[in-house]
């Protein structure tokens, strides 16, 4: 006597002759299952069964599982929000959903969710709204609200829940990071009741559950006291601080309107749920929170640019035991890999070595992985690593006859099915595969300084590389857990092009006698991570010299950048640059906070200067997208941004742009739109 | 059944198994259920077997859990096999996986069944910590005293803390009470196997599997595990003169002659090798890398007094018989290295015409193997030995090497096991 509901389409729900009800969520035409409205609705024919059912006693439980393999539900369907404009538009969305999770969560029978894969943002608010939750400890088990990363708030009544059952402390910080915690973590946290070995276990300690009409024990004594009053305010203005230190509240205001709302109506369940959705409304509508979804899609642009039917590499052999080398070493050991370190230098090798370690140590979990980590990096001075290798790099001095011989020799020792590699930024692809039988196996990686911290790698296609060749490096660039960007064998691919006008750029100025600390304040006023003289003085002061020989820019003999390399001022390497380096920080001189005319004329005037600053960057991604070194100008935005760290909440240069062009042709509307956002802000 | 028909002959696909680590190292939070799973999965990776239906899948582990009772049929629902693919436990300690391809072999070349995966594992690491007899006995009738006070009673009579101190793993012989190596060594004294030869034999075991692991001929039977790509065992740049520095690990006098150095650690690891007909692989596109003609195990009385390792050399000698072939009729020997004493220990025994008069009821002796041919690739003293996955490393690596070029068409395994028993096999070079 099963019951079933025939016309869904997107979930599987019967009734079991235990009266047990399974809704099984598994999105048609989809490898992730999120919320939208199609999937909504159906969720609530759902929930209305099941009320009609559990009124006539026919049904004893309702248990919900994921029909995908590695994923739960990874949140609501942002695509749907794009096409929203207005505040009310989204509300009515948000109300919707919100009023379907309350129905749920309101079921007189035990309401259990068995979560297997990623379970994120809508995807856990709604697990939240059940009453009894058992997750998977697999290792593809992620569970968090990454709200914030997108520029926007949990907007399902999420700030409610998870501050409820994790307590403010664990709950805000969990959502004021975003971070996906791991089943282990989350349970710790009260965010999930039970652990569950593996998805084949899952649905059997979920009918357990059922059965024994589980509930999620109420929050401690100690977890509902942080909604008190006073210490609400004081949680709130820790929070405020420790979230200032690492974002800009102009840029990125979604966590500071998340702590305001906390410390307004936390521990209220009515009040928060009502506020919750006036805040997040102006949030999804706002620019940045678009650019930052857009951003989002952009990383997955980029990670696509990789076929999904090849095998993962498992071995790498890196040729040359410098930083580079030895920290493209590190960071491929770090994500799984078996690799081999080769130099002719046995100390060059044991450096690298060092500093891998170091690099495990912080990244990895235990000792037992470090050690497991160490015992996978093999220093190969003779090379005979080199014909078991999936993936060869090669990261050695930028001589290109060396570098043709070596490929010459290689050529004949490495495994038919190996990726061949060069690590070069300033030499072409097809002169170093000029001596190769093959050159149309070898094509450039190349990795961005310092390796574990740059998210980019550019992939770069000789005129003679192979489609094929191209594609399996972006493959490896995505095992290791980076994003790949496909670009022509052009003069400092996209990256470097783009970058060094926009670095020249604000070096010169220094010689008309501008403050670097100023250009540095007004470029991270504009969002830039970090300010160019500061970067300069990262990189290496020689480099930036090298490079803009490279690439034609003039060096004058009686520019500062090139008298300071000739006195051996290289930048933070060598503690003196532009800068004065005291242990690795840069020492600026704080004139411009302490002497200004006043506040806001100073903040105007940085404005200026850091929109002034970024002008010839963005003039470069301009002619780079017409000289084809990119697909389109996504994928322009996409390198500028993961290569870079150019302002993310700006959605990208030449996005960027396109905007500030379109505002200027539609600027009557404009303002009445941000009077609204402000005013519901400020409630 | 199929009646007296002609065997089929069964094709080995080949075989994977996860790098062996020593105990408490680089898989101490692993359990057999997950090396086991890990290495079947590597073998449906390897040979595409997603889904399938495996006849059935036989092997064990020797140091195992209680709960674990069907081992390996947990290891299948772990896999991407279907689940409706058989599973089989069993036991004949370091023989296991050798033995469940032998049983399995058997079934194929009746026709029984098509395909089979042999498999084994075995982890120091996760050892079942076991009560005292005494203890386990009053806790039963603790559980089955009626009222409160005869529960008390049952727990308090005749108490005694020493009863409360687990019993921890040993790799000792029930009967005897002494461990591995110290039978070994009895044995190593019986036929006067001095103390160089079997650090020769240990030397050229690490120096083999090296010279294997820099030449990529491991690569694809190595599937990694726990982010673990290489065995911990093995030392390159082992030396002759280190070893003999080592001192000894079972008898310390100066009649000794074992130490850590030439005998197997205590390690951690699995296996597991596919078999099946050459209908079922040529219909599955698979390649056979040989074959296996012969099988056989015995056991000897230990008890009584003989040494605890010989049982082989019965096995082996039975086989030969059964074959029609000679001890030097063969390209390649394999003879698992529990320790160098053993596997010398055994040659020198089919050498003796004594030995082979008085255990083998021969008249004349087997004769010697020319010792170039032994164990190329290296073996158990440098890679470890999980002793359930042992067989079947050994069935891999010997399929592999009759499939590659010019290795030689016939290849004899030999394992040794606790218990006193001995598994051996044949395979034969598929012709291309």
């Amino acid at each position: 006597m099963t019951k079933t509901l025939p016309d869904l389409k997107h979930w599987q729900f019967s009734i079991d002759f235990d009266n047990i009800a399974w809704a099984i969520f598994d999105q048609e035409g989809a490898s992730t299952n999120t919320f939208s409205t199609e999937t909504g609705l159906e969720l609530e024919k759902i929930v209305a069964t099941t009320e009609e059912a559990a009124k006539k006693g026919e049904v004893r439980a309702l248990i919900f599982l994921s029909g995908k393999e590695k994923t739960f539900i990874v949140g609501a369907d942002i695509r749907e929000f794009e096409a929203l404009t207005s505040e009310k538009a989204v509300k009515d969305v948000v109300q919707k959903m919100t009023g379907i999770f309350d129905r749920l969560e309101r079921l007189p029978i035990p309401v259990i969710c068995g979560i297997h894969g990623y379970c994120l943002g809508g995807g856990l608010e709604f697990a939240m709204a059940c009453h009894y939750r058992i997750a998977t400890r697999d290792d593809a088990t992620r569970i968090g609200l990454p709200e914030v990363k997108l520029g926007i708030i949990p907007g399902l009544h999420g700030t409610v829940r998870m501050t409820k059952l994790a307590g403010a402390i664990a709950g805000m910080g969990a959502m004021l990071t975003g971070r996906m915690l791991r089943p282990g973590a989350a349970r710790g946290m009260g965010l999930v009741d039970q652990l569950a070995p593996g998805r084949q276990e899952l649905r059997w300690a979920c009918r357990k559950a059922a059965i024994n009409r589980r509930r999620t024990k109420k929050p401690s004594l100690w977890k509902r006291a942080q909604a008190l009053p006073g210490i609400r305010s004081l949680l709130a203005s820790r929070m405020r601080k420790a979230t200032a230190a690492k974002v800009r509240e102009d840029h990125y205001p979604a966590p500071f309107r998340l702590i305001e709302l906390f410390e307004q109506h936390g521990g209220n369940r009515e009040a928060m749920a009502e506020a919750e959705t006036q805040v997040f409304a102006p949030l999804m509508i706002s620019d940045t929170s678009r650019n930052l979804r857009r951003v989002f899609h952009l990383s997955e642009l980029l990670k696509n640019e990789a076929p999904k039917d090849v095998a993962k590499p498992l071995r790498a052999h890196i040729i040359g035991a410098g930083t580079m080398g030895g920290d493209i070493a590190a960071v491929c050991v770090a994500s799984g890999m078996e690799v081999s370190i080769q130099d002719t230098s046995a100390k060059a090798i044991d450096k690298a070595l060092g500093r891998a370690k170091q690099h495990f140590k912080k990244r990895l979990r235990s000792k037992a992985e470090v050690n497991k980590a160490v015992a996978r990096l093999h220093p190969d001075t003779s090379g005979h690593f080199l014909r078991r290798a999936d993936v060869v790099i090669e990261a050695i001095v930028e001589k290109l006859e060396i570098k043709q011989q070596l490929f010459k020799s290689m050529e004949l020792v490495v495994r038919p099915s190996a990726i061949l590699a060069t690590n070069t930024s300033s030499l072409r692809i097809d002169d170093i595969a000029a001596e190769m039988n093959d050159p149309t196996r070898l094509i450039g990686l190349h990795f961005f300084n310092p390796v574990p911290q740059m998210p980019l790698v550019e992939v770069v296609r000789g005129e003679k590389s192979r489609e094929d060749e191209v594609r399996r490096g972006c493959a490896f660039v995505t095992a290791i857990g980076k994003f790949p960007l496909i670009t022509k064998d052009t003069p400092g691919f996209l990256v470097n092009a783009v970058l060094s006008p926009y670095l020249f750029g604000a070096i010169k100025r220094l010689d008309a006698g501008e403050d670097p600390a100023k250009i540095d304040a007004a470029a991270e006023k504009f969002g830039m991570p970090m300010g160019p003289i500061e970067l300069a003085d990262a990189v290496g002061l020689d480099i930036c010299k090298y490079v803009a020989e490279i690439l034609g820019y003039e060096v004058p003999e009686n520019s500062k950048l090139a008298k300071l390399v000739k006195e051996d001022k290289l930048g933070k390497k060598s503690n003196q640059g532009f800068y004065t380096w005291l242990k690795g920080k840069a020492q600026k001189n704080v004139a411009v906070k302490s002497d200004p005319p006043s506040e806001e004329q100073s903040a105007s005037e940085l404005e200026a200067l850091g929109r002034e600053l970024i002008v010839p960057l963005i003039d470069a991604c301009e002619k780079a997208l017409a000289d084809g070194v990119v697909a389109d100008a996504d994928h322009v935005d996409a390198g500028v941004i993961f290569g870079t760290g150019f302002a993310p909440f700006r959605g990208g240069p030449l996005h960027y742009r396109a905007s500030l062009n379109n505002k200027t042709t539609s600027s009557q509307n404009s303002p009445e739109d941000m009077g609204e956002s402000a005013a519901t802000v400020a409630e | 059944m199929v009646g007296l028909q002609k065997p089929r002959r069964v094709a080995v696909i080949g075989g994977v198994r996860t790098p062996f680590c020593r105990s408490f190292t680089g898989y101490a939070d692993l359990t057999n259920l997950d090396l086991m799973t890990t290495a079947l999965n590597g073998l449906v990776e390897k040979f595409r077997l997603q889904g399938e239906i495996i006849d059935e899948v036989t092997g064990g582990a020797v140091v195992t859990h209680s709960k674990d009772f069907n081992l390996t049929r947990e290891a299948v629902l772990g896999t991407k096999l279907s689940p409706r693919t058989p599973g089989i436990t069993l036991s004949q300690a370091c023989g296991t996986s050798l033995q469940a391809a032998l049983g399995s072999a058997a079934k194929i070349a009746t026709g029984q069944i098509e395909c089979a995966i042999a498999c084994g594992s075995d982890t120091v690491s996760d050892a079942p910590i076991a009560l005292q007899r005494k203890l386990a006995l009053r806790l039963l009738s603790v559980s089955r005293a009626r009222s409160f006070g005869a529960k008390v009673k049952a727990f308090t009579k005749g108490f005694s803390p020493a009863e409360l101190v687990p019993k921890s793993l040993s790799v000792t012989e029930p009967r005897t009470g002494l461990s591995m190596g110290q039978h070994t060594e009895l044995m190593a004294q019986e036929f006067h196997i001095d103390r160089a030869s079997q650090d020769l034999l240990a030397f050229e075991s690490h120096h083999h599997a090296a010279a294997a692991y820099e030449e990529g001929f491991l690569d694809d039977l190595l599937v990694p595990c726990s982010g673990v790509f290489r065995d911990n065992n093995l030392r390159p740049d082992v030396e002759l003169s280190k070893l003999a520095e080592l001192r000894m690990a079972f008898e310390k006098s100066s009649r000794g002659s074992l130490t850590a150095g030439n005998s197997t650690p205590l390690t951690d690891g699995a296996s597991a090798m596919l078999i099946a007909s050459e209908d079922w692989a040529e219909r599955h596109g698979l390649k056979p890398q040989a074959y296996l003609t012969h099988g056989g195990h015995a056991a000897i009385d230990f008890v009584g007094g003989q040494g605890l390792l010989m049982a082989p050399t019965i096995a082996v000698a039975k086989m030969l018989d059964q074959a029609g072939l000679t001890l030097q009729d063969f390209d390649l020997y394999e003879i698992h290295e529990a320790f160098a004493a053993q596997v010398l220990c055994t040659l020198k025994a089919w050498e003796s015409p004594e030995y082979c008069r008085n255990v083998l009821g021969r008249d004349e002796p087997l004769g010697s193997i020319d010792r170039t041919k032994l164990n190329i690739k290296g073996s158990s003293i440098a890679f470890g030995h999980p002793f359930a996955a042992t067989g079947a490393r050994i069935a891999a690596t010997l399929a592999k090497l009759l499939s590659q070029g010019n290795n030689g068409k016939r290849g004899l395994i030999s394992v040794c096991t606790a218990g006193g028993m001995g598994v051996c096999a044949i395979l034969e070079k598929a012709e291309a």
